[in-house]
């Protein structure tokens, strides 16, 4: 355990300075990671049309994208690119011979490079919240904890399906394409293409047991105060057993799978 | 010339498309995926119109001309443009452009146009039903005026991105380590998913002059018979000028270019 620690701190260490080393790639990076504030700008619009839709005021998308755009920069979906580019490569059976499993080491790398990435855009988000009053969220103690709380549970989940998705490699090269489809299915129920209490009921009520939302949407309505004592409980019920259920399928998957695995030539 | 440079771009063409077509199931995959992005990209729109009958004086079914827009010309950059720019940054890192650049050829055309990835064919020509359902639901009609003016913007939109994408290659050169400048045609192209008004001011008049409004916002606008007449001129100028800061930018980094030897 001590030993994979410190292997965590070292190869975060290193994906810090890949993140750091290509400069012009990280400036792209923060840009375009501001992405979802478009579909807030097309909300504000709509709020001062048509009047708040189901009670949201321009405050309330304010606080729920500038949310969502931290969120979606933390997910770890890179992890399946690498993956992928890794078993075409060859280059898995490198890491193969490492003493950690290659899981840790690219959920390691991928670590420090999100905390570049997180330093990157804080100062964007503190100069947003400095320069629009309305940006406000209603913190109390019990709810930032929850909400960190939820944070990390997100970025994990995310990690792990990604890895599980990743897998899928050993038997396929559609990985890419089956984790765009995954993806797309989920943008609707994790918050991302528009919050879900603007969605219809149907999609609502699936998204609740879905494990999409966990891993976008939850944080984020756990921070802006929209949900009570009970829904919170429910959500983190819901994304620790999606939690239990992508790694008992990371652990066959990968068992299987490495066991099929021909390398290809470095 | 021309019709020996489109000899040689033929013959560059059927060996990509024949390298691709081996990967029938990528092939097969990646076309079912474009038509499940657009029947989300409708239905991602259509969150908006639960609230609001229009949006900046955009109806929903003139949302979907633009949306269809998008997905043509996204299309057409995957197709078209984005292999040619991936591949300039390996060119440029293992210098084998030194050899594109003493091929008695047009080294502008063969770096920028010399490949075609068929997996995202199947977009322009999806966007452009997406167009024709949302004209329909519009209910403006079309008349072969506003299909003229809504033909040559879009032609402008086209040349537009082929600029932008030869200004990049000539940044490639320049900064060598470059693979993510493709995210900067990646974004622009992204930026006019919906058209610009719905965006308001300041962004709005930003993306005016970027200029992501003439990619979308304007051909759809010519086709439904809302935009003034007056842009026309000032589309094709744009295009035009365009061209010539990207075939300027290319000439002077080539100048700048001591190769990198193999």
């Amino acid at each position: 355990m001590r030993d994979v620690l410190t292997a965590y701190r070292a190869l975060a260490r290193g994906g810090t300075l890949v993140a750091v080393t290509y400069r012009g790639r990280l400036v792209l990076r923060v840009l375009t990671g501001f992405f979802p504030l478009l579909m807030m700008a097309v909300w504000l619009t709509v709020v001062a049309e048509s009047g708040p839709p189901a009670g949201w005021t321009s405050a309330d998308f304010l606080a729920y994208y500038a949310a969502a755009t931290l969120m979606a920069n933390l997910s770890g979906d890179h992890v399946v690119w690498q993956w992928d580019a890794d078993l075409r490569s060859g280059d898995l059976s490198l890491r193969l011979l490492r003493p950690l499993h290659p899981f840790h080491q690219y959920a390691a790398a991928d670590l420090g490079q999100r905390l570049v990435t997180l330093v990157a855009l804080a100062p964007a988000l503190a100069l947003a919240a400095v320069l629009s009053p309305a940006l406000d969220y209603p913190v109390t103690p019990a709810r930032l904890a929850a909400a960190g709380a939820a944070l990390v549970l997100a970025y994990a989940l995310g990690l792990l399906t990604a890895s599980t998705f990743a897998l899928l490699g050993f038997w396929s090269t559609q990985t890419a394409n089956v984790w765009l489809l995954w993806w797309g299915l989920g943008s609707f129920a994790s918050g991302w293409v528009a919050p879900l209490e603007l969605l219809p009921p149907w999609p609502r009520t699936a998204a609740v047991v879905l494990p999409f939302r966990s891993m976008m949407g939850f944080p984020v309505e756990v921070v802006t105060g929209r949900l009570d004592g009970g829904e919170t409980a429910l959500g983190f019920a819901v994304g620790l057993g999606w939690l239990g259920v992508f790694g008992l399928l990371y652990r066959v998957g990968w068992r299987r799978g490495v066991r099929r695995h021909q390398a290809v030539a470095g | 010339m021309i019709r020996r440079q489109l000899r040689v771009l033929r013959i560059c063409w059927r060996a990509a498309v024949a390298a691709d077509l081996e990967y029938r199931l990528q092939f097969l995959s990646s076309a079912a995926l474009s038509a499940f992005w657009m029947v989300w990209a409708v239905a991602g729109a259509s969150v908006y119109f639960r609230f609001a009958g229009s949006v900046a004086g955009w109806t929903h079914g003139e949302v979907l001309v633009v949306i269809g827009l998008f997905f043509t010309l996204n299309g057409l950059r995957q197709t078209l443009l984005q292999p040619n720019l991936e591949l300039m940054s390996d060119h440029v890192r293992r210098g084998t452009l030194d050899f594109l650049l003493t091929k008695p050829f047009d080294a502008q055309l063969l770096v920028s146009l010399g490949r075609v990835r068929v997996t995202n064919l199947l977009d322009p020509a999806l966007g452009l039903v997406l167009v024709t359902v949302g004209v329909v639901l519009s209910g403006r009609g079309v008349s072969p005026g506003r299909l003229a003016a809504f033909l040559l913007l879009l032609c402008c939109a086209a040349v537009l991105l082929y600029a932008l994408t030869v200004l990049l290659m000539a940044a490639t050169v320049v900064l060598v380590a470059a693979e993510d400048l493709d995210r900067v045609s990646f974004a622009f192209v992204e930026l006019s998913r919906f058209p610009v008004d719905l965006y308001r001011d300041p962004a709005r008049t930003l993306l005016t002059v970027v200029p992501v409004a003439f990619l979308t916002t304007y051909p759809g606008a010519a086709l439904l018979g809302r935009l003034d007449a007056g842009m026309l001129p000032v589309a094709v100028a744009v295009a035009a000028g365009a061209v010539v800061v990207a075939t300027g930018a290319w000439r002077r980094a080539l100048r700048s270019y001591a190769g990198a030897g193999g």
